[in-house]
């Protein structure tokens, strides 16, 4: 039922969220008592960008292999005996995944340097700005004390902190900070698309360098705005400030579309994780080749139930029953055996087969270059 | 000297082999090279075409090179990685002299003093043995300026008859061969003679592994119609679906040719006209054959009749053919007759010196062709000039502007000389480009003859295996740090390019030499200020030879992609097919296209020997060795660079099921391979594709790896190659892993 | 476009398992110091046949459709890219999915990875790494005169049947002209080991 109207069911999920945010922003700025009006633009823009991405994670999440990981992926993660090691393996992962981009750091050190600065640097920018849009945080002079201030969350007063302190410099140009992590970690990926070959033949520009084109305008407009009013005692300040909002307002409205959607669709890995840490306890999958264990037995009847419902038709008569219960090295034998089979009687040689002894998997002429640092789980599932 | 300075492990604990992988600048995606250098392939003689990608004075990669015509932009996986063997941690920066009490047994020293040490000692060796106490060893790796200046530096500076070269180990019965029947010795024809004939005969060429591009031009045949024939005791990956597989016995070739040509006799499979016109000698062959039934041939060579049959049969009635061989058939102690055998099924069939009618051996070294021709072999003066015949001693003598009188006579063959070693005629040696510690069979013997040597030294860019037991160590230049000419496998002389400047105090092999001679106070003739002097002097002194490069000019060679010599005079566009009706060449003078005074090619009746050292009960098994494709002969380079020993890291003994069977033996186990010189102890390799009577070991590894150390020493009487294809051998199951198994890496 | 008619085609029979393939695409800028393609010993024991397979560039690829996170992105000129960097989560579907059995799996990095054609190469015109040093012939990147001029006994397909399914391909195999087969049926080698000669048949026993 559901399934028949996947766009309905996202434009739902898309309104809810849109909606209960419009709802904490009235409510947490205390019926607008904190909203400053000159955000208005930028409120919309995120009501936007929370509409559309909502919207666009409905709809990916219905997708069938989405679907069959997403619901795989709570369903291992709450499963009781594995509870306990989940939650620890979800601490674990999520600061060494998430909070270090480990895995970054694997594909590249320039790689990791770049995004672990792009990524804080939005962080914390996120963190403090969208509180102060909304409304949500906000500071005030402690009545009777000039040289304090006062933080409000959500209207409650939090705590005090003296004007010119450390906290207070860093707190107020925290955005200055986050700024100038945002620009050097662009500045280090934009080095790396202009120089590497690789990524010169595949990158696009709405793709893959118009987000760092953004990020690196909100930053430097950002930047220009404090300079403004530090320095140059205003100068342009109304110019800049529209930049910037326009700089920021068009990233927010390009979120649900473009690469930045990655953000909302990366904790997904965590499912993954999961999922095979399930499935590398579970039963194997045997080839019906080789007879050699290739991968855990859920994984290949979900994926064969997936390919059913993308309309694949692997289905094989016989034992085989289906395609996926081949191991991958056990394909790419019988892909070339096959053509061998056509160039029978052309030349001198013949075919080695038998019905009854299982023929062997192939093996990698060079493991070192083919494995390579390729996989650990290459190895393990797909016996190399 | 006695022995090593150091024992084996601190050796190669200091100077490798150590493996290189791409790291910093080659492994970087983004990095923009200063210039890609058109240039040619260090390994085997096909010398595939590259580019090599320079930055910052490092060879940091490859791009191909798809205008070269032979390659078309194929390389093998040596070719690839061969980037890797520059800026290697194991590279000489220093000359190195002997010292036992340095770690790794040499301690640096200045690149004079060493030059100064090494002419010092070869002025005391000879002053006191006389001139011919010192010898000179060679390689056919090096461009043909070299080879020529080491010529010319053993007969004109030391005066020396002792000066040979790997090549000995090489094509040397095929050269022999060819100058029997052909009066020339190159291949003669371009690959491209391949592309359309009826027929492809391979004999003793593991073509895939030695020579892989060859294969392009094979199965290009095939698509055209080709049936393809395959003789060796290995089904190697030629031939996997070669249209008819001859599983040969070692040593037995001579037999199968005699076969063959018995039943193109007997089916009248002949061109009587090309017979009777342009050859001489067939009566006498076929007489001899006659005795070579198809039963007496199988029972000799062990190849079922039915294959011998169809075998003559497609030779025998095709209209165009190409027959070639490589060292399967010219490692024997009957070398030269199997090649002579091969030569008159060729005759016999008349198809030579037409389109798509070829024969061609595939010789193995970089310049191995050009490396053989211009007098760094003991009988040989430039251009292809003997050194016994005074007509060309003088033409020679004139160039060098030395005394015709103190010219040397003739010397002997690489093996030779360690025997001239072993009796004490041979005191001192320089070695530059070859390892024969790895390399000559019964290797034991060949290492003890460098310890008894009273000064040795060694001109290499790592530290080989031979080095080690050297006195002086001087830094040479690698490929891609000089320029030169190079006759490839074909006959095309082709131009290596210069990418990058030698490091360190390496210098150039040819500055070397000519600093020895210097310091020697014998410059005279050794003042040549580059390659392109030293070739413009050998095209001189080759001209009106059989190998006339008088009209090659390393312009010409860019122009033309190469040239093929013969080329005579400066307009002429080189000979891509020799024997072409109604060519001249300067020995028939027209006669003829053959090189021989009446222009006629000769028949040579080829008896049939077993080999050497058959099988008995005690050595039950034939042991035979070859190469693999990630690997390039003695390993100096290929065994240092990380890719291509991950490929193929260790020598492994490849056995057939049923040997393994009798023996008990399973895929991995640890076995010994025994002879009369030696033991071995590798893998087991158990695979259906080689004959159940016969062992396969490849021969690139050195010290307890080496399976040199267990072939014999027996030779060729007249090309004086030995016997690497055939010995007697027993297998047992090892109880134990060796013990170099926990000691040393792969490569080691 | 001139290079738009380049082709790749490959003919495993020819492949004499010398990988230099190997080799030259762990030079590929995109994936430097690892190689892509497969080269496996199909069954060392019975014979020297080694098998490599390249990404074939499914007109409608398994792998793209059964990744959760949409990773797998075909450019228009219909090169099936390597999973695209900030999506793929390393689920392993598309390795078990690609009914060749092309993607690898990088644990370490979380990330697919397969072979792209040499994009950065082919996009400019210029022939993969693997096809530009086969020297077999194995793996050829040309125009479909060159191919069938060269070789007259071979013609390609680029359709291959598992089961019941199709799949059409960007990447050529070459077969037998006089066979004229309409599709590859790659289940049809189950029970086959590998080919060659065998040795025995051509001895002569003494
Ligand atoms: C506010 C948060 C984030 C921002 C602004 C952000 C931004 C970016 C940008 C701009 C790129 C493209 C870099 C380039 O052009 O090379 C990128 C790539 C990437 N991001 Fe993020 N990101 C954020 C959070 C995350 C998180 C939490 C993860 C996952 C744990 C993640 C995973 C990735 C990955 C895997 C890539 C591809 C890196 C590569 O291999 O080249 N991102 N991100
Ligand atoms: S061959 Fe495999 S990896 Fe390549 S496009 Fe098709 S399904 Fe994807
Ligand atoms: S491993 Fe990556 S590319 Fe492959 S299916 Fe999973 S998410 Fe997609
Ligand atoms: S380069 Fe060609 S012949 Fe060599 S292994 Fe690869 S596909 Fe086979």
């Amino acid at each position: 039922m559901v399934k028949r109207h996947p766009v309905r069911k996202a434009v739902l999920w898309g309104c809810m969220t849109t909606i209960s945010l419009a709802i904490m922003i009235a409510v947490g700025s205390r019926d607008l008592a904190h909203f400053d009006a000159a955000l208005v633009a930028y409120t919309f823009a995120t009501l936007f960008a929370t509409f559309g991405i909502t919207y666009r994670y409905t709809m990916w999440l219905q997708r069938p292999p989405t679907a069959m990981y997403w619901k795989r992926g709570w369903q291992m993660f709450f499963k009781p005996q594995r509870l306990l090691t989940n939650i620890r393996n979800l601490f674990t992962r999520t600061s060494s995944d998430f909070a270090a981009n480990r895995f970054i750091w694997k594909r590249g050190k320039l790689r990791w340097l770049a995004h672990w600065f792009i990524m804080w640097g939005c962080i914390v920018a996120v963190a403090i700005t969208f509180p102060l849009v909304f409304g949500w945080l906000h500071f005030a002079s402690v009545p009777g004390s000039l040289d304090s201030y006062r933080a409000y969350l959500f209207g409650f007063a939090l705590f005090d902190f003296p004007v010119d302190s450390i906290f207070a410099f860093l707190m107020f140009h925290g955005l200055v900070w986050s700024s100038f992590a945002v620009i050097f970690g662009v500045m280090l990926a934009m080095w790396r698309r202009m120089r590497d070959h690789g990524a010169a033949s595949v990158q696009q520009f709405v793709e893959d360098i118009l987000p760092l084109i953004l990020l690196f305008a909100i930053s430097v407009t950002g930047v220009m705005l404090t300079a403004s009013y530090t320095w140059m005692r205003g100068y342009a300040f109304d110019f800049i400030a529209i930049l910037h909002a326009i700089t920021v307002i068009f990233t927010l409205l390009y979120m649900p579309f473009g690469k930045f959607f990655h953000i909302f669709q990366r904790p997904a890995q965590l499912g993954a994780t999961f999922y095979k840490d399930a499935g590398a306890t579970s039963e194997q999958a045997h080839c019906r080749r080789c007879g050699e264990a290739y991968s855990s037995r859920m994984h290949v009847e979900d994926l064969i139930s997936v390919q059913k419902q993308l309309g694949f038709r692997y289905e094989v008569a016989g034992e085989v029953e289906h395609y996926q219960w081949i191991c991958p090295p056990c394909r790419r034998a019988m892909f070339v055996l096959a053509q061998t089979k056509q160039w029978q009687g052309n030349f001198g040689d013949q075919m080695f087969s038998s019905m009854h002894e299982q023929p062997a998997a192939p093996r990698f002429g060079n493991p070192v270059i083919s494995e390579g640092p390729l996989g650990h789980e290459d190895q393990a599932n797909l016996h190399f | 000297m006695a022995q090593l300075p150091r024992s084996e492990l601190e050796m190669i604990a200091a100077y490798g082999p150590h493996v290189a992988h791409a790291q910093g600048q080659r492994l970087e995606a983004g990095v923009e090279p200063d210039r890609l250098v058109k240039t040619h392939c260090c390994f085997c003689g096909q010398q595939c075409g590259i580019q090599l990608k320079v930055k910052d004075n490092t060879v940091i990669g490859f791009e191909p090179w798809y205008d070269f015509p032979f390659n078309q932009g194929m390389l093998c996986p040596k070719g690839v990685k061969r980037y890797l063997q520059g800026a290697h941690p194991d590279r000489l920066l220093t000359a190195l002299e002997r010292d036992p009490a340095s770690s790794g047994g040499f301690r640096p020293i200045g690149y004079d003093a060493a030059i100064q040490r090494v002419a010092a000692e070869i002025g005391r060796i000879q002053a006191q043995y006389g001139n011919s106490a010192f010898g000179i060893l060679s390689g056919a790796s090096l461009t043909t300026e070299k080879t020529y200046l080491m010529g010319k530096f053993a007969r004109m500076c030391l005066k020396t008859p002792y000066i040979d070269y790997n090549g000995r180990l090489c094509m040397v019965s095929a050269g022999a061969a060819n100058k029997k029947s052909f009066g020339i010795d190159r291949a003669a024809n371009a690959w491209d003679d391949m592309l359309h004939t009826d027929v492809v005969w391979i004999s003793g060429a593991n073509v895939a592994e030695c020579a892989p591009i060859t294969t392009s031009y094979v199965w290009r045949a095939r698509e055209n119609g080709a049936k393809i024939i395959v003789v060796d005791p290995r089904i190697t990956p030629i031939a996997r679906t070669c249209d008819l597989y001859l599983p040969i016995k070692p040593g037995r070739d001579i037999a199968l040719f005699n076969g063959i040509l018995h039943l193109m006799i007997k089916h009248d499979w002949l061109d009587h006209e090309f017979i009777n016109n342009h050859t001489v000698g067939f009566e006498a062959v076929a007489e001899h054959v006659a005795d070579w039934t198809p039963k007496r041939t199988a029972e000799v060579t062990g190849i079922a009749e039915k294959g011998i049959q169809q075998a003559a049969e497609w030779w025998g009635t095709a209209k165009t053919s190409f027959m070639t061989h490589a060292r399967g058939i010219e490692h024997h102690t009957h070398g030269v007759q199997n090649v002579l055998g091969a030569i008159s099924l060729v005759l016999a069939s008349g198809r030579i010196g037409r389109p798509n009618c070829g024969y061609a051996t595939i010789t193995g070294q970089a310049n191995g062709q050009g490396g053989r021709e211009h007098g760094q072999k003991c009988d040989q003066l430039p251009g292809w000039r003997d050194l016994a015949n005074p007509e060309h001693r003088q033409h020679i003598a004139n160039i060098w502007d030395m005394p015709v009188e103190e010219m040397p006579q003739p010397g002997v063959d690489a093996y030779e000389i360690f025997r001239k070693i072993e009796t004490g005629e041979i005191k001192g040696l320089l070695s530059l480009c070859f390892n024969p510690k790895v390399s000559l069979p019964d290797s034991d013997y060949v290492s003890a003859m460098l310890d008894k040597l009273e000064f040795y030294t060694s001109i290499d860019f790592f530290l080989n295996d031979s080095a080690r037991h050297a006195d002086i160590v001087l830094p040479g230049s690698l490929q891609e740090e000089d320029e030169g000419t190079v006759t490839q496998a074909e006959g095309r002389v082709i131009k290596i390019n210069q990418a990058i400047e030698c490091p360190g105090e390496a210098r150039q092999d040819w500055r070397i030499i000519q600093d020895i001679a210097q310091a020697l106070g014998r410059s005279k003739g050794f003042t040549f200020d580059g390659p392109r002097a030293i070739f413009e002097e050998l095209r001189r002194a080759s001209k009106g030879g059989v190998a006339d490069y008088s009209g090659i000019s390393y312009e010409k060679i860019e122009a033309q992609n190469g040239v093929f010599w013969p080329c005579p005079s400066d307009d002429h566009p080189g000979t891509p097919r020799l024997f072409e009706p109604h060519s001249w060449n300067p020995v028939a003078k027209g006669a003829g296209p053959f090189y021989f005074s009446d222009g006629k090619a000769r028949f040579n009746v080829a008896p049939y020997t077993p080999p050497a050292e058959d099988v008995d009960a005690e050595y039950p098994l034939m042991l035979t060795t070859g190469r693999v494709i990630s690997h390039f002969l003695s390993g100096t380079q290929t065994r240092r660079i990380g890719p291509l020993v991950d490929q193929y890291p260790e020598p492994r003994i490849e056995l057939h099921p049923q040997l393994a069977m009798r023996l008990n033996i399973q895929d991995g186990d640890w076995v010994t391979a025994q002879t009369r010189r030696g033991e071995i102890t590798l893998r087991a390799q158990v695979v259906r594709t080689i004959r159940p009577d016969t062992i396969f070991v490849p021969y690139h590894w050195a010290g307890q790896k080496s399976i040199n150390r267990l072939t014999i020493a027996a030779q060729d009487p007249i090309s004086k190659i030995p016997e690497y294809k055939v010995c007697a051998v027993r297998l047992v199951k090892a109880t134990q892993a060796p013990a170099y198994a926990s000691q040393l890496e792969p490569q080691q | 476009m001139p290079e738009a008619q380049y082709e790749f085609f490959i003919d495993p029979s020819r492949c004499i398992g010398c990988q230099s393939c190997v080799q030259a695409c762990s030079e590929c800028d995109t994936h430097k110091g690892q190689a892509m393609i497969h080269l496996e010993f199909v069954n060392r024991h019975y014979s020297t046949q080694t098998a490599p397979v390249v990404c074939m560039h499914c007109d409608s690829p398994t792998c793209a459709e059964v990744c959760p996170a949409d990773a797998i992105k075909k450019t228009p000129d219909g090169v099936v890219q390597t999973a695209r960097k900030p999506r793929c989560i390393a689920c392993n579907n598309c390795v078990l999915a690609c009914p060749f059995g092309v993607p690898k799996m990088n644990s370490g990095a979380e990330l697919m990875m397969k072979c792209d054609m040499c994009y950065d190469r082919t996009s400019i015109g210029k022939a993969p790494m693997c096809a530009s040093v086969c020297p077999s012939g194995a793996l050829y990147y040309g125009t479909r005169e060159q191919i069938e001029a060269q070789r007259p006994r071979s013609m390609p397909v680029n359709q291959f049947q598992f089961g019941q399914q199709t799949i059409s391909t960007k990447v050529h195999m070459m077969v037998p002209r006089t066979a004229q087969p309409e599709h590859i049926d790659v289940l049809s080698a189950m029970h086959d080991h590998t080919s060659g000669h065998d040795i025995f048949l051509m001895m002569h026993d003494e």
